[in-house]
């Protein structure tokens, strides 16, 4: 476990997503990468009923992730940031929350149609994981996400600009500066929680973006 | 192992259903019982393995139907990094031939900042509470004898600012497994009778308890 | 006169009635020993032979009857001979007797034990007849003496017994329903753990706020003080600060 950074890759004009994700993966080849099975993180919505909660007469909302890469873990996030990492079961604690039982509506319900995820190949090359991830929101390709991992380290200060260097040959200049979630702690020890809300916030855009026109194909 | 395989052997078989027998014994028969339990159960030869646990019962309400939904964060005075966010259904009594008392389990470990995060869901605390004891396991069965304590101060568990609330202990006899295995209520009840007479575990009906409060 | 005969001839009749009876479950259970012998159970064996141990009772009784006429009184004569095969007497007997010839009536109308019998009860009957009647009366005392003491050790166990168990279930008592009851409603309902003066949910909320506070303290120290690379996933969380992009969203 190292520190993760997550980028969105932009898909060009007149290009298939698939045709953008074949030539990172055999750029990846190229450095010398092998194939190490495939990867998934995916993530559900759910909102509160306002009317049903009495206590809290705003809407809340929760995203349930997973990822691959630690497979017993689940991790929900609030809209706060609130990060609460869990067993699996909890899954089935929010299913006694979205149930409706003996008279009684649901505390919350799952969003419709509001599934993500990226899915894709991983791959290891030296103390670096790279992912290549398309992202699909209820079945739908929405873009492109790039993971990078650098194992020895945990710190992201400390590794970013090697970190850089490989981002920036994939994914272009966007990699400039380090992921926007990870702007607050520099110093402090990575964690898993850490790359959950960098997928999440490339979700959240992803989903904003689907009121505007798809990525050209 | 594959990660994919991983979730799906979680999801396979949730072991969410817990068989229990419940019961009580007094202060003067704790050394007793603790030393019965010694002899019975697999971790004879160690000393036997305490906790001191600290509870939170948060509930959620609902505008339609006033009974709360109860969800319990525990977290370990002892071990502090470790929390769990944990449900408990309705104990159902069954029939006559059941041996055990049935319920629905959820007991899910979690970060430490679960009571924050279901406050942000929408819970609310509804009281809190120390609890000391033993446990013990034999086979796939846990034994635990609980002292209950009432705190004075809010949040505040330390030994001057919390009260007994009973002088006797609870005793607990479960097996958490996947449904349908009921065989397990047998070895239970075996396990029960060699208790007597310093403990009856019993299927003490929760309903006749509830509604005694109310 | 005839009412005597009368009464012998009925006499006979159930008295073969009661032999007929014996040898019949004597037939079973020599079938059962031959043909079951690998599946017969114990019990059954002994139900057997309390079947024949109540029917002989039965012919004993009947030989005691007072209505009964002194059978040592009449005589059995046999009084033709005959080395001719008699199929009335074949079938009387199933087949067991072919003829009533001077071979076989000597054994049948025996009226002293066997020879060998005889010998064995001799030294018996000696032995007795030699012992003067004070000596008799003098092992019967003490014979007497002997099982009312064992009866009295049998009854002092039985009391001592009965007094440990009494003993055992007055004990002092162990567990107590009341406190089972107590405590199982303090962890389904809450009864006992909630202060009665404050407001339920004014308390709530308020000690959900400490309850935050003192847990972020936890952790501000719980951090510092772990600096290091930790394996576990779960213990590894950082506390969603105010600084945290998502609170802007």
């Amino acid at each position: 476990m190292g520190v993760v950074c997550v980028f969105a890759c932009p898909v060009p004009e007149g290009k298939s997503g698939q045709q953008v994700v074949d030539g990172l993966q055999k750029q990846v080849e190229m450095m010398g990468a092998t194939k190490s099975g495939n990867f998934l993180v995916d993530c559900e919505t759910y909102q509160s009923n306002p009317q049903n909660v009495t206590q809290t007469p705003q809407q809340c909302v929760v995203n349930i992730l997973h990822n691959s890469e630690h497979p017993a873990s689940c991790f929900s996030v609030t809209e706060s940031g609130q990060i609460l990492v869990s067993d699996l079961l909890f899954e089935d604690l929010m299913s006694k929350l979205t149930m409706a039982k003996a008279g009684r509506e649901s505390f919350y319900s799952q969003r419709k149609g509001f599934k993500i995820e990226s899915r894709g190949q991983r791959y290891e090359v030296g103390d670096f994981i790279i992912k290549i991830g398309s992202v699909s929101l209820a079945s739908n390709f929405r873009g492109i996400l790039i993971e990078v991992e650098y194992c020895p380290c945990v710190i992201l200060n400390e590794c970013w600009n090697m970190m850089k260097e490989l981002l920036q040959s994939m994914v272009g200049n966007s990699a400039e500066t380090p992921p926007p979630v990870l702007k607050h702690k520099p110093d402090t020890v990575y964690t898993p929680s850490d790359t959950i809300l960098q997928y999440l916030d490339h979700f959240n855009n992803f989903r904003k973006a689907v009121s505007a026109p798809p990525p050209s194909r | 192992m594959d990660p994919s395989m991983v979730q799906q052997t979680f999801k396979a078989a949730p072991l969410t259903t817990e068989f229990f027998l419940q019961g009580s014994v007094m202060e003067n028969s704790l050394e007793t019982l603790v030393n019965r339990l010694k002899g019975l159960c697999d971790n004879a030869d160690y000393q036997q393995e305490s906790f001191q646990d600290h509870e939170m019962v948060f509930h959620i309400k609902n505008t339609s139907v006033p009974t709360p939904l109860v969800f319990r964060v525990r977290h370990s005075l002892v071990q502090t990094e470790c929390w769990s966010l944990r449900y408990l259904g309705h104990a159902e009594v069954g029939d006559k031939n059941r041996p055990t008392l049935v319920r629905s389990y959820i007991d899910c470990p979690t970060s430490e900042n679960v009571a924050q995060f279901i406050g942000e869901l929408g819970f609310r605390m509804d009281h809190e509470f120390v609890v000391k004891g033993f446990y013990f396991h034999k086979g796939r069965m846990k034994i635990t004898v609980s002292k209950f304590y009432k705190m004075n101060q809010p949040g505040n568990t330390t030994n001057d600012t919390i009260e007994t609330v009973c002088p006797s202990y609870l005793v607990e006899l479960s097996v958490v497994t996947s449904s349908g295995q009921e065989a397990v209520g047998d070895d239970m009840k075996n396990f029960a009778e060699q208790l007597k007479p310093l403990v009856t575990l019993e299927k003490t009906d929760h309903r006749k308890i509830q509604l005694a409060q109310t | 006169m005839q009412k005597e005969e009368k009464q012998l001839e009925h006499t006979l009749e159930s008295l073969i009635q009661r032999v007929q009876d014996i040898k019949n479950s004597i037939a079973n259970l020599l079938v059962k020993l031959e043909n079951e012998y690998n599946i017969l159970q114990w019990p059954s064996v002994l139900d057997n032979f309390a079947l024949l141990s109540g029917q002989l009772n039965t012919l004993g009784k009947l030989l005691r009857n007072e209505k009964v006429p002194p059978l040592r009184n009449s005589i059995l004569l046999p009084i033709a001979l005959s080395g001719d095969r008699d199929p009335e007497l074949e079938k009387v007997t199933e087949r067991r007797v072919i003829a009533f010839n001077a071979d076989v009536v000597p054994h049948y109308l025996r009226t002293k034990p066997e020879p060998e019998v005889e010998e064995r009860l001799q030294p018996v009957l000696n032995r007795a007849s030699s012992l003067t009647p004070e000596a008799a009366q003098k092992q019967i005392n003490a014979m007497n003496k002997m099982t009312s003491n064992i009866v009295d050790i049998i009854k002092s166990h039985q009391e001592t017994m009965e007094k440990e168990a009494n003993q055992k279930s007055s004990l002092s008592q162990t567990s107590s329903q009341a406190d089972t009851n107590t405590l199982l409603s303090a962890v389904l309902t809450g009864k006992g753990f909630k202060s009665s003066g404050m407001r339920r949910t004014d308390m709530a909320q308020q000690q959900s706020n400490m309850q935050a506070q003192q847990q972020a303290a936890q952790q501000k120290q719980q951090g510092n003080a772990h600096g290091k690379v930790q394996s576990s996933i779960k213990t590894n969380i950082k506390q969603g600060s105010s600084t945290h992009p998502y609170q802007r969203n």
